[in-house]
């Protein structure tokens, strides 16, 4: 059993109406018990109560207690004071148990946030299994292939093991008014639908370079001298990968070589992870590195006046956007629940909560970024189709071959 | 006719009661049904294009790769005796100060998962890591690269040697002093009696021990892939996160391959002195002692330092991580819980409970009635435990996804009784049984050889039936050696991560899986309360599988 953040609260509102209920017990969020799943799913009674409205404009006091689902700290002083897409607020009532496969998970984050909109019904339970993505791919693939999958759900924090399973055969279409309000590089097939957003960036120490002094060409980094035994990166890494990946098949093999060569003939550092890269930049021991962006921000909790900052090359593979994203899994006895908890998910609350606590780019383009990342449409990322990301095998072969893995 | 030849003669007498029928279809059982997920792989393999299969099996990396993990297994195990057998000694026949502190210190190192090993030492000893800053200002501007086969050979020994240091003691502790002195008597030179007599009996303790290690270097990946060396399990766990389940279960199946090969040894390195096991009871009170004296200062430097590689430096570098952690840690999930140390314990315990109970059948018919099958039995339930445990777990799931969906519903009275299996704590036990079987089954092995036939065939004598003077002599005879064996297994669940992450049930967070999941998260730091909770539960029972010693 997991316990999550706070009490459970929702005893008390027994037989109150949803919309009182929720202004009433605010973010109640709760410790519930995750034994005893699957044993209701063949027998899924839900069926959705009212409709799915319309996205439109809200005021932050229109919104449900949105002080309470964002974090806290100076960054979000300056978030927006008015949001346009679905409240959670006129969302269909969740009702029934529904299982979702984990991949990655931020380390709770996205836990936490589905134990909230859990407790913030009285007849729902959510089960969450948390893995390797990858892991997980490779399950429900042999749970499909050998019959049913306990899954509703899989939630992964990268789109290549999400677009594995779905070629896998093993997803169901979302319905359009599920994905209407994302933008179309983040559900490139009808099978599955971004959440968050993760861009490549380049941090680099503050009292080593200036912003203009970083190249906006990932290519420059592996022939510039400036470079030389100074920069950092996380092959094995899972990000990484997907970004030599993209580089692979938008520039071809051969370039995707010849900069991977480069960058080992540059003496480019070789770390685990690229929480490690971000904080040898911020110790000056590296001047930059190859990481997500929301490393730097972690490292800005650890130590908030460290000098470190992003930049973000433009239009190539070093700008790629890849995102945690969500399907649903074929032959659930859920299918219209699962529709609803993703559309919860995607509401206003839901990124505003991810986005002031994770640092990951909302991909609801109403809620911003925290502090001052660029917006995803600033940032220029390439024209990519981020279901080709599953197709890391010879990228990895690539890599072994040039000795960077 | 040499000491050890009259021992064998007198193990091989007797064989009296004919064939035991019941007892090796039970044994052949409990081998077949250890062995199955190899099904699964095959499957897997078979939907592999032939053509594509050749180009893996054939290409030059496939070589390297190979001969990679020979040497890897090679150097570990060689280096694990190196260390595991003087400790044994130092701990058991000499005068070493504080022995009972060192016999507990030096045996905890197999309670710390390696690749939590793996990744402290990488985190002490690496580029920019703590320990090499603090010697910078030494003027020690580099220490060798951590990476690579040396530092895997050195992380993977110092935490798998334990199983060579406890079995060479039990072989040390029940080792009859007074053949060694008879074969002194009978005029053999110093020399020959160590090899013939000494040598003789320490080596099977040795070769299991052995076994185990080779074993567990052969299937770990967490090490090799933290020291990027590339192994077969390395390539398998890459071909995984590439999503290539067939290509990978190809290479799994090469793994079993080798494996085969390194049972096929220890079997012939068991079989020249197998009669070894049998002492004439391991309390001969001869007082053995050897006074160290001057090698005194040197021995406590070997103990401290390996004792201080093994645990205070993995120990440290957490804590140092917990005291960085930043205190307010939005991404973090959940917070500790003691149910994690519960949910660990009980599965371990349950694991250990089973293995036991299964390996006793196996390690009697192998003991008792040796016979090219019953030796066969013996060495299948090996094999699991150098199957990666990511390829266990996935064979599992299809296993037992295609029950649940074959078997359709069972209704009774209207109520379906249909048993669920798949992510429930039976089928996770069965996978642990599956990996760790064969540490109850070595163990149980050579207590049973250890037991005097004599004693039996007493009870025989005395209208006894085999089943009952199996329960009343030989059960309690070979006890502590179940007990040694199960708490092995109970040890190695306590650690288990790959097949636990697979097959838990939803919901059912473990130490390892909770260490994980902070990992994860980037907060090393809250990995370091588990840690310690896993060393401290562990170590206690550590104490349980000493005191069985004694």
């Amino acid at each position: 059993m997991a316990e999550y953040e706070g009490d459970d609260h929702r005893s008390d509102a027994t037989g109150r109406g949803r919309r009182q209920f929720l202004k009433l017990t605010g973010t109640a969020t709760g410790a519930v018990s995750l034994v005893g799943c699957a044993s209701n799913s063949d027998e899924s009674t839900y069926e959705r109560e009212g409709s799915i409205p319309d996205p439109k404009t809200y005021t932050v006091d229109e919104l449900f207690s949105l002080e309470e689902w964002r974090g806290s700290g100076p960054l979000i002083d300056d978030r927006p004071s008015e949001y346009t897409g679905r409240s959670m607020l006129d969302l269909p009532d969740l009702r029934g148990e529904l299982t979702v496969y984990l991949g990655g998970g931020e380390g709770g984050l996205y836990a936490n946030l589905m134990k909230r909109v859990q407790n913030t019904y009285q007849d729902f339970i959510v089960n969450i299994r948390e893995a390797p993505s990858s892991q997980l791919a490779n399950t429900i693939s042999e749970e499909v292939n050998a019959g049913q999958s306990p899954a509703d759900i899989f939630w992964a924090i990268d789109a290549g093991s999400i677009g594995i399973v779905a070629e896998n055969d093993a997803t169901v279409s979302l319905p359009d008014h599920l994905v209407s309000e994302i933008p179309d590089t983040y559900h490139p097939t009808d099978q599955w639908v971004g959440v968050m957003g993760r861009a490549r960036s380049i941090p680099y120490n503050t009292e080593e370079f200036s912003e203009s002094e970083i190249p906006n060409d990932i290519l420059t980094f592996a022939q510039d001298s400036r470079f030389n035994n100074a920069m950092g990166w996380a092959p094995t890494y899972g990000a990484f990968q997907a970004f030599v990946t993209a580089m692979r098949l938008i520039d071809g093999e051969s370039e995707a070589r010849q900069w991977l060569n480069g960058m080992q003939e540059q003496g480019v550092n070789t770390y685990d992870n690229e929480l490690v890269v971000a904080n040898r930049v911020a110790s000056g021991e590296l001047s930059a590195g190859f990481s997500n962006h929301y490393y730097s921000r972690l490292v800005f909790e650890e130590r908030p006046n460290a000098p470190i900052d992003l930049a973000f090359t433009q239009g190539d593979a070093g700008a790629l956007v890849n995102c945690s994203g969500t399907e649903i899994i074929k032959n659930t006895a859920n299918e219209t629940l699962a529709v609803d908890f993703i559309h919860h998910l995607l509401s206003i609350e839901a990124q505003e909560f991810l986005a002031t606590r994770g640092y990951e780019y909302p991909l609801l383009p109403s809620v911003p970024p925290i502090g001052d990342l660029p917006t995803i449409d600033e940032l220029n990322p390439p024209d990519f189709d981020l279901s080709q990301l599953a197709d890391l095998e010879p990228t990895l072969q690539l890599m072994r071959e040039v000795g960077a893995l | 006719m040499s000491v050890g030849d009259r021992l064998v003669s007198r193990f091989d007498r007797g064989e009296t009661d004919g064939y035991p029928t019941g007892l090796t279809l039970l044994s052949g059982a409990i081998a077949a049904v250890v062995l199955s997920p190899i099904v699964w792989i095959v499957m897997r393999v078979l939907q592999v294009d032939t053509d594509y299969a050749l180009s893996i099996v054939a290409r030059p990396m496939t070589v390297e790769i190979l001969l990679t993990s020979l040497g890897l297994v090679a150097a570990v195990t060689g280096a694990s005796i190196c260390i595991g057998v003087p400790l044994a000694f130092l701990t058991v026949r000499t005068d070493l100060p504080f022995r009972r502190f060192w016999t507990i210190a030096v045996a905890l190192p197999l309670v710390i998962p390696s690749y939590l090993g793996a990744f402290t030492f990488i985190s002490a000893f690496g580029p920019g890591g703590q320990l090499a800053n603090a010697l910078a200002p030494l003027g020690i501007e580099s220490i060798p690269p951590v990476y690579g086969f040396w530092g895997t050979t050195l992380v993977l020994t110092l935490y798998t040697y334990p199983y060579v240091f406890i079995t060479t003691r039990a072989s040390l502790l029940s080792f009859d002093q007074q053949l060694v002195e008879a074969a002194r008597t009978l005029g053999t030179t110093r020399w020959r009696a160590f090899r013939r007599v000494t040598l003789r009996q320490l080596l099977p303790g040795i070769a299991s021990g052995s076994l185990l290690v080779a074993l567990y270097t052969l299937s770990d990946f967490g090490t090799p892939s933290l020291m990027r060396l590339d192994v077969f399990t390395r390539v398998i766990f890459v071909e995984y996160n590439a999503f290539g389940r067939e290509t990978a279960a190809m290479l799994s199946l090469q793994l079993l391959a080798i494996t085969a090969v390194i049972l096929s040894i220890e079997s012939r390195i068991g079989d020249s002195s197998r009669g070894a096991y049998v002492g004439t009871g391991a309390s001969s009170g001869s007082d053995t002692t050897v006074s160290l004296g001057a090698w005194k200062a040197p021995a406590l430097a070997f103990c401290t330092s390996i004792v201080f590689l093994c645990l205070v430096v993995p120990l440290a570098v957490l804590t140092h991580w917990l005291v960085r952690s930043p205190s307010q840690a939005t991404r973090q999930g959940v917070g500790f819980q003691w149910q994690f140390a519960i949910n660990s314990v009980s599965v371990s315990l349950a694991a250990a409970i089973v293995c036991a109970a299964a390996a006793v059948p196996v390690a009697y018919l192998a003991a008792r009635h040796r016979s090219r099958l019953s030796e066969l039995f013996d060495r299948m339930t090996y094999v699991g435990y150098a199957m990666p445990g990511i390829v266990l777990g996935l064979a599992l799931v299809f296993f037992a996804v295609y029950y649940e969906s074959s078997v359709g519903d069972l209704l009774l009275f209207g109520v379906d009784v249909t048993p669920t299996l798949y992510q429930t704590l039976p089928l996770l036990i069965f996978a642990y049984v599956i990996r760790f079987l064969p540490q109850a089954v070595g163990s149980t092995r050579s207590s049973v050889l250890r037991v005097d036939r004599s004693l039996t065939e007493a009870a025989r004598t005395l209208g006894r039936t085999p089943a009952g003077a199996f329960r009343r002599i030989t059960l309690p005879l070979i006890a502590p050696g179940v007990i040694g064996g199960a708490a092995l297994v109970f040890l190695t669940t306590m650690k288990e991560l790959p097949a636990t992450l697979v097959l838990h049930p939803t919901g059912f967070e473990t130490l390892v899986t909770y260490i994980w999941s902070v990992r994860e998260s980037g907060y090393y730091g809250f990995a370091a309360v588990p840690a310690l909770v896993l060393i401290v539960v562990s170590g206690l029972s550590m104490v349980v599988i000493l005191s069985q010693e004694e």
